[in-house]
């Protein structure tokens, strides 16, 4: 039911039931917040958005309130005004000030509100946060000394992560962000998903970066420095550069990175298309050979280190393959440098990807080959636009370039990957037509919902019936995956799991943002440009089959297995 | 596991989160402190991720997560000692230990705790090390406490 409620002398209508916060956003009313998330319940924490309630002696925490009948509300009175600045006073009390050398200059929500609540001077002087800066990830950066204690990040990786990698330790003015016993994130259970990083108000949390490494290598002049773009990242671009979905972004972004010194700029794409193969082809196996079922994708790096820190009894399940980037580097160390007659040590690859977990992936020690890594860099979306910004260089302005031989052409499956759901849909019409003599006439893949409201969609292919399922963001994932297990369900063969809620569109490597629009619009441009793909299925990508061709060799088989498979383990951490 | 640690585990048969506090409580007591490894093992115990129990234990005063010091000093926070000016006196120990309370130095010579109320408050202000008392205390009689202690400790080493 609606009701009025007085705002400022204004009326307004409100939903029963909501919060105040919420009503005057609704209504055009500005208030500021810091611990505010949408979807997550309030703790009235940072008391930014305190108002004046008419009758009320105390001011009230807007997030944390339901509207009432005949209220009347003043949001920017002089008392109002007057505390919400000396919170972010106080909040300013202990921080560095270093704004000039931060990376968050001119995105961080405490500049804005100093600028906001018009903070000229330090008025109070609050002690430093003792805690050294945590370098020990190989993907998240955390600078205690800037933090906040807004608690976002701690609520994002307990409530949707189901990590907990870190939390509140100690109380009142020693209160700080940390793992267990002030150890380092990378002896705790952080799975590297980045998602704290992504609501992070200020710098507190960053990419660990790798540009400088990147600078170097190509600085060297010795080293064939070789990029890879991931199909996503190209949304991402068009996106925040505003480039329409039809141009050939992956050109632009080629062609501003040869600006920069880039020997090659390949597209990811290209091993999107065979990854999806053989996860295919390894789903067909494992129905053939009543293997573990249901086959669970692995090609998402925070989800993969998720089960093998905390759900090692389901590590048969995952589906052995390489991820995209793994066979990209792979590909470029081996095939490519041998055909090149490059020494692969002289090669310097580098992933351009919307996710930050894929540095530790490039790191782990089974994705090396006689000590040289396959990817020896991993820039996230972030970086990239960090990187190419020191060359001044202006995308808009970039007439495309084509991605290089011979990893340029890609199908519609390569953009899917970018998306939840996308992938479950690319594997399924790849099994389809291994079942229906290689043609994908009559294929259908319609999306419903079971009754718990999780994704599932069942294919027809013959006399076969396929059920298929897809879920992101950790904890709705595990859950999803015990009950399937525990309801024994037979029905569903394939789940495709993406650490970040709605997949890479909204990977931790994206640009950050408090729009909540933004992966969905991401997305949809993935969805817009993959009408334009090179093929329409993964299979019909000739240079892909040409590689199998070439090791005599089909999806799945033993003999590209060196290229395109691996294994995965049990981790001890602290959990 | 220890096996007296699984005598502890015992009395908590119920494995819930509101055992959490109690059955930290009474490691603490049987124990003295809660090591890493422990804290570990109740995580693994409860279900509950060692970070947050690590958040838990260390919001309350009364957890240490290292064995005492040779020199274990409470400082007495109750009413009467703190106006009689127990801050000041912490604040000296403090500076001169370079610890926090719930901490221990380097050498494991001396360890810092801040309780409430021992009741003796007419002796006001107090500490207690080693279950004895040293009242009425000021700036000058704690300087001369340490110094002595440091002696004491130097002619144990030498002799
Ligand atoms: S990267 Fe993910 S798992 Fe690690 S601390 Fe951040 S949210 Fe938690
Ligand atoms: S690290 Fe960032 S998100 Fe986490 S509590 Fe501090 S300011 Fe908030
Ligand atoms: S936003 Fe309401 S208390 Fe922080
Ligand atoms: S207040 Fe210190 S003994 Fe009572």
């Amino acid at each position: 039911m609606d009701f009025k409620i007085e705002v400022n002398n204004n009326l307004i209508s409100v939903h029963e039931g909501e919060t105040l916060l919420s009503a005057l956003w609704r209504n055009g009313f500005k208030v500021p917040t810091l611990c505010h998330m949408n979807h997550f319940s309030p703790t009235g924490a940072c008391r930014l958005c305190a108002v004046e309630v008419e009758g009320k002696r105390d001011l009230i925490t807007s997030c944390s309130y339901p509207v009432e009948k005949n209220m009347k509300v003043k949001t920017n009175s002089p008392r109002v005004i007057k505390a919400r600045k000396a919170l972010v006073e106080l909040l300013l009390s202990n921080h560095p000030d270093d704004c000039l050398y931060c990376q968050r200059n001119g995105n961080c929500e405490l500049q804005w509100l100093a600028e906001e609540m018009n903070v000229k001077e330090r008025k109070f002087f609050g002690e430093k946060n003792p805690d050294y800066p945590d370098h020990s990830s190989t993907s998240v950066f955390r600078d205690p000394g800037k933090c906040v204690l807004c608690s976002r990040c701690v609520r994002m990786c307990e409530e949707v992560q189901k990590v907990t990698a870190i939390d509140f330790i100690s109380r009142a003015n020693q209160t700080k962000v940390n793992s267990a016993f002030h150890k380092g994130l990378n002896v705790s259970s952080c799975i590297n998903c980045g998602q704290c990083i992504m609501v992070c108000p200020t710098a507190a949390l960053l990419d660990i970066s790798h540009i400088e490494k990147v600078q170097a290598a190509l600085d060297s002049g010795k080293k064939e420095v070789l990029f890879f773009i991931s199909p996503s990242t190209a949304a991402s671009v068009a996106e925040q550069v505003g480039i329409k979905s039809q141009q050939d972004i992956a050109g632009i972004i080629n062609a501003a990175l040869k600006k920069c010194g880039a020997d090659k700029v390949f597209n990811l794409g290209f091993a999107c298309d065979i990854n999806v193969l053989e996860e295919s082809a390894i789903l067909n196996d494992h129905m053939a050979k009543n293997l573990a079922m249901p086959l669970l994708s692995s090609c998402c790096p925070a989800w993969v280190q998720y089960v093998e820190e905390f759900r090692p009894e389901w590590l048969p399940f995952l589906a052995p393959s390489k991820s995209p980037q793994q066979i990209m580097g792979t590909l470029l160390k081996t095939h490519y440098s041998e055909k090149q007659k490059l020494n692969p040590a002289g090669v310097f690859s580098v992933a351009v990807m919307p996710c930050v977990g894929k540095k530790f992936e490039a790191s782990r020690e089974e994705m090396t080959r006689q000590g040289i890594s396959g990817v020896d860099a991993v820039l996230t979306v972030r970086e990239l636009f960090r990187f190419l910004r020191t060359f001044g260089i202006d995308l808009k302005s970039l007439a495309p370039l084509q991605v290089d031989e011979p990893f340029e052409k890609a199908s519609a499956a390569a953009w899917k990957m970018g998306y939840s759901g996308g992938k479950a849909e690319a594997v399924a019409l790849e099994l389809y037509k291994m079942n229906n003599k290689g043609s994908q006439d009559g294929f259908k893949f319609s999306v419903s919902k079971n009754l718990a409201g999780k994704k599932e969609t069942k294919i027809k292919s013959g006399k076969q019936q396929f059920g298929f399922a897809w879920t992101s963001g950790i904890e709705e994932a595990d859950s999803y995956l015990q009950q399937i297990i525990e309801d024994n369900r037979t029905d569903i063969h394939y789940v495709e799991v993406m650490g970040c809620p709605g997949g890479c569109a909204g990977g931790g490597g994206q640009p950050i943002s408090r729009n909540p629009e933004k992966p969905k619009n991401r997305k949809r441009l993935c969805q817009e440009m993959e009408k334009n793909a090179h093929f329409l299925s993964a299979g019909e990508n000739l240079a892909v089959m040409d590689l199998y061709m070439g090791k005599d060799a089909a999806p799945g088989s033993e003999k590209t297995g060196e290229w395109y498979h691996t294994h995965f383990r049990k981790r001890e951490v602290l959990k | 596991m220890k096996p007296e640690l699984d005598g502890i585990f015992q009395k908590f048969p119920n494995r819930q989160r509101e055992d959490l506090i109690p059955l930290l409580q009474q490691i603490q007591d049987d124990f003295g402190y809660l090591s890493n490894q422990i804290i570990t093992g109740v995580g693994e115990y409860l279900g509950i991720s060692v970070n947050k129990i690590y958040g838990v234990a260390t919001f309350y005063d009364n957890f240490r997560f290292g064995p005492v010091g040779r020199y274990h000093i409470r400082v007495c926070h109750g009413t009467a000692c703190h106006v009689a000016g127990t801050s000041t006196i912490l604040q000296e120990l403090e500076k001169q230990l370079r610890i926090k309370p719930g901490e221990t130095d380097k050498e494991g010579l001396f360890s810092l705790e801040v309780v409430s109320c021992i009741g003796a408050c007419g002796l006001a202000p107090l500490v207690e090390i080693n279950e004895e008392y040293f009242t009425h205390l000021n700036l000058e009689k704690i300087k001369d406490l340490l110094a002595g202690f440091r002696e004491k400790e130097q002619d144990t080493y030498e002799s």
